[in-house]
């Protein structure tokens, strides 16, 4: 029989800890859906991640002060480890529940040396952040969650409650049960028109594969690839307190057996690698003669006796070599100067239609953190993931896609949850100044210009006071010959914002009659409200 | 887990596929046929105003004084009755200043009017076209003031649109309409009064749109087609906000420099007559708004106003 052992306790602590922060990070993600006011600290999780703190501050060299609290993540990774990728890291729990459920076998077919891929990963993410890139930042683990809850998992959720709904709806037993459910959660925690998401595929497939890697090794994605704890692991290096195997050890080995990240070192006296521990406490748990415990690792009475608790602690062997770190340095510095040298770099996609505040594409660029968390709070989900419309740099960066929903002229929300600052927090009136577009009408294909059909559609949308639209009364012939009076729509472009609302509403089928194109340089209109 | 046999893997193809077959047949489109008959709308008795004409400005004490002119609530609420209220709140932009959407306090006076009519329930909705309901509701002022009357804000599902057959319309015969406007007991109409390029004005009739599906698509022919859905979606009683009209850069505003302060509530069984009434207003007659015309055309209400008996009050 085992006996009862103080880290059983523990090991729970942290378990409860991970759901709580798991669900903490599900509500936040509720919390600012599609929302015109936006819960406060929506960016909660984001404002502690160092690496984007790290990545921003680097490409913008700009102090952000919203991220400044990753420093104590930093804090209690040199006091205590990698615990943020143990106790609170969503994505790593996730990954930690759909890890095998038997007792953790060691690494299968993963060579120790592809731990190398994570710092080489986060080379490349600072050394392009060095030059104003964050494009790598899509490899944030909470950008990768984030986003792929956003734009795959949320739309579907939204589907599938819409279609079941829908289902049941007609049975008239049901009706009033659905009624009830429908008035709680549409509009308030499910929007009330289903969003849909540019590229959503792919992101599921790279998250599906991120899922699918954890059957190669528990955690692969933590052990491997993730430039955050690879962050985190070069200061865990420094780690004061460090679980340490003890005098007692029988080599039983149940703790490398439950190591979900492969910490232990059986073959060097049973060592715990504080680069790759996280802190998870498994190991302590287990151990039947209760010979792993916490030990200080006291930089100067320490030093040199014992390798279990050096300080700082040695380096491993699969640690990457310096030809390794240059050829990843130097990869990302030519990865900037080629995507920099794309045509698309040097004029996006007239398309490219920026959220307010964002239109100086450098400097937003430099800031945007690639969470996405912009595109889950605007309420129109007009705000989409840029695929390559400004060259591979911009990739999954937000944009304005009108035909999928405008910029409400009431809203702010994206400037809100922004965490980096990318789009800046502006107050209403602010907002409503910032030009993100212009409006062309294609004669061709508009109703009251190539049929003589009436509609005014755009100019009614349209939000600002005066209207950007001018109507022009013409008596034309309409296609049986009759002579019809219409108005004929003109964009007023000293007036015009870009809001997309009219293309958004315009109600010719297919390309909307009128479109909006991205302005190159950020301009204000003193618009009178 | 049990294992998966043959036998058990083509029962849960059956089941799946059976409930799926389900599903698509019960999201089938068929149009459904709503008995018009059900919702009667009251002409007055000897006594009650054919529409009526409160001034004042205080807005609540304003649409008290418009509703007993025309025989009060209770000549369109029932004990027990299922009430809608169809305000105009078409945007989440600006407060209830800018005269986009209508007055809250008009809003909030007939639902309590309502309940203390008797009434089970009351209903609050609209389908905003710029910003999302709950946003919309809450900007305009409406929320607050419905739930201070202790009525219900609905969020327009999408659950409950319906194909409608429209027998007696001219130039649609079929449209997507909210279910529950077609089936309440009583349906009241309160419109803000305010300026739209192609409409010109938009009035009661104008603001059915807010309670169907694809209203863009209506704009081909909006006169006729509004008038179409006024003889499918008969109003018991329409109330008429023109406490602050919008005089351009309608039906989005949000200058103040186009608001007036007209002080003013307008209410009848009659949504053309007014509707005729808002229009002078502005300057205009009936006859120049088309969908006030075509609905008097097609025997929906009266655009004369001489020929009506109008009671006007000061409140």
């Amino acid at each position: 029989m085992r006996k009862s052992n103080k880290w059983q306790l523990w090991r729970q602590v942290r378990q409860i800890c991970q759901t709580f922060f798991f669900l903490l990070f599900i509500y936040l993600l509720f919390a600012a859906l599609q929302r015109r006011v936006a819960f406060p600290l929506a960016d909660l999780f984001f404002r502690f991640d160092p690496l984007g703190a790290l990545g921003a501050m680097l490409a913008s060299r700009e102090w952000l002060p919203r991220l400044v609290l990753s420093v104590a993540t930093v804090g209690v990774t040199v006091l205590l480890g990698r615990m943020w990728c143990g106790w609170v890291c969503p994505l790593g729990t996730l990954l930690e529940w759909i890890g095998p459920a038997q007792v953790r076998r060691r690494t299968q077919g993963v060579p120790p040396r592809w731990r190398s891929g994570k710092y080489l990963i986060l080379v490349g993410v600072l050394s392009m952040a060095a030059l104003g890139s964050l494009t790598l930042l899509i490899l944030d683990p909470l950008a990768l969650f984030t986003r792929t809850m956003t734009t795959v998992v949320l739309p579907a959720l939204n589907y599938v409650v819409t279609a079941v709904l829908g289902a049941l709806y007609p049975i008239p037993l049901l009706q009033g049960v659905l009624d009830t459910v429908e008035q709680l959660v549409r509009g308030s925690m499910l929007p009330v028109k289903q969003p849909f998401f540019v590229g959503n595929l792919l992101i599921a497939s790279i998250f599906v594969l991120i899922l699918a890697l954890n059957r190669l090794a528990d955690r692969f994605w933590c052990r491997y690839l993730c430039p955050l704890g690879a962050l985190l692991a070069l200061f865990s290096r420094i780690s004061l307190l460090r679980p340490a195997v003890g005098g007692g050890c029988a080599r039983c080995g149940r703790c490398s057996n439950v190591c979900r990240v492969d910490a232990i070192e059986v073959q060097e006296d049973y060592r715990i690698v504080p680069s790759e521990c996280v802190v998870c406490l498994d190991c302590l748990a287990a151990c039947p003669e209760q010979g792993i415990g916490l030990r200080a690792a006291i930089p100067v009475s320490t030093m040199r006796v014992n390798k279990q608790i050096a300080w700082p602690a040695p380096g491993e062997s699969y640690d990457p070599s310096r030809r390794q770190l240059l050829a990843a340095l130097g990869l990302g510095v030519a990865g900037v100067v080629v995507m920099r040298t794309s045509p698309r770099a040097h004029s996006p996609d007239p398309a490219l239609i920026r959220p307010p505040g964002a239109q100086d594409e450098e400097t937003f660029l430099s800031r945007c953190l690639r969470c996405t968390q912009c595109m889950k709070v605007c309420p129109t989900s007009g705000l989409q993931p840029t695929l390559l419309q400004g060259g591979l740099e911009a990739l999954w960066t937000p944009h304005l896609v009108p035909r999928l929903g405008y910029c409400n002229y009431g809203c702010n929300a994206c400037g809100q949850v922004c965490p980096s600052g990318a789009i800046p927090p502006l107050d209403l009136e602010s907002k409503r100044r910032i030009v993100l577009g212009h409006a062309v009408i294609d004669r061709d294909r508009c109703l009251p210009w190539a049929a003589g059909i009436p509609c005014i559609v755009c100019e009614e949308m349209c939000p600002v006071a005066p209207k950007a639209i001018r109507l022009e009364e013409v008596a034309v012939l309409d296609s049986r010959g009759t002579q019809v009076v219409v108005q004929r729509p003109h964009v007023l472009g000293d007036l015009c914002i870009g809001c997309g609302i009219c293309e958004y509403q315009c109600p010719v089928e297919g390309e909307a009659a009128i479109r909006v194109f991205r302005v190159q340089t950020s301009e204000t209109k003193n618009i009178l409200i | 887990m049990r294992r998966m046999t043959r036998r058990r893997f083509l029962k849960w193809m059956v089941a799946s596929s059976g409930i799926i077959l389900w599903t698509g047949a019960c999201s089938s489109n068929a149009p459904i046929q709503i008995s018009p008959a059900r919702r009667t709308v009251p002409g007055p008795t000897s006594g009650q105003a054919y529409l009526s004409v409160a001034r004042g400005e205080d807005a609540a004490a304003v649409t008290r004084a418009a509703l007993a002119a025309v025989g009060g609530m209770g000549r369109f609420v029932k004990a027990g009755d299922d009430v809608i209220i169809k305000p105009n709140i078409c945007i989440d932009y600006h407060p209830p200043e800018y005269a986009t959407t209508t007055n809250p306090l008009v809003v909030g006076t007939l639902v309590m009017l309502c309940l203390e009519a008797g009434a089970r329930r009351v209903r609050v909705m609209d389908m905003p076209f710029g910003g999302t309901p709950e946003t919309a509701y809450a900007v305009s002022g409406i929320a607050d003031a419905t739930r201070a009357a202790r009525g219900e804000m609905e969020v327009m599902s999408p659950l409950k649109f319906v194909i409608v057959n429209i027998p007696q319309g001219r130039d649609i015969t079929q449209w997507e309409v909210y279910k529950d406007i077609l089936e309440a007991d009583v349906l009241i109409n309160v419109p803000i009064a305010k300026h739209h390029s192609l409409a010109r004005l938009s009035l009661a009739c104008k603001n059915l749109l807010g309670v169907v599906r694809y209203p863009n698509r209506m704009h081909r022919n909006l006169g006729q087609r509004l008038a179409d859905l006024a003889s499918l979606i008969k109003p018991s009683l329409t109330v008429v906000d023109a406490m602050r009209i919008l005089v351009a850069n309608g039906p989005t505003g949000g200058s103040l420099n186009d608001v007036r302060q007209t002080n003013m509530v307008i209410a009848s069984h009659d949504m053309v007559a007014a509707d005729a009434f808002a229009a002078t207003l502005f300057g205009l007659r009936g006859e120049d708004i088309a969908y006030i015309k075509l609905s008097a055309d097609m025997g929906l209400g009266t655009l004369d106003l001489n020929a009506i008996n109008i009671e006007e009050i000061n409140a």
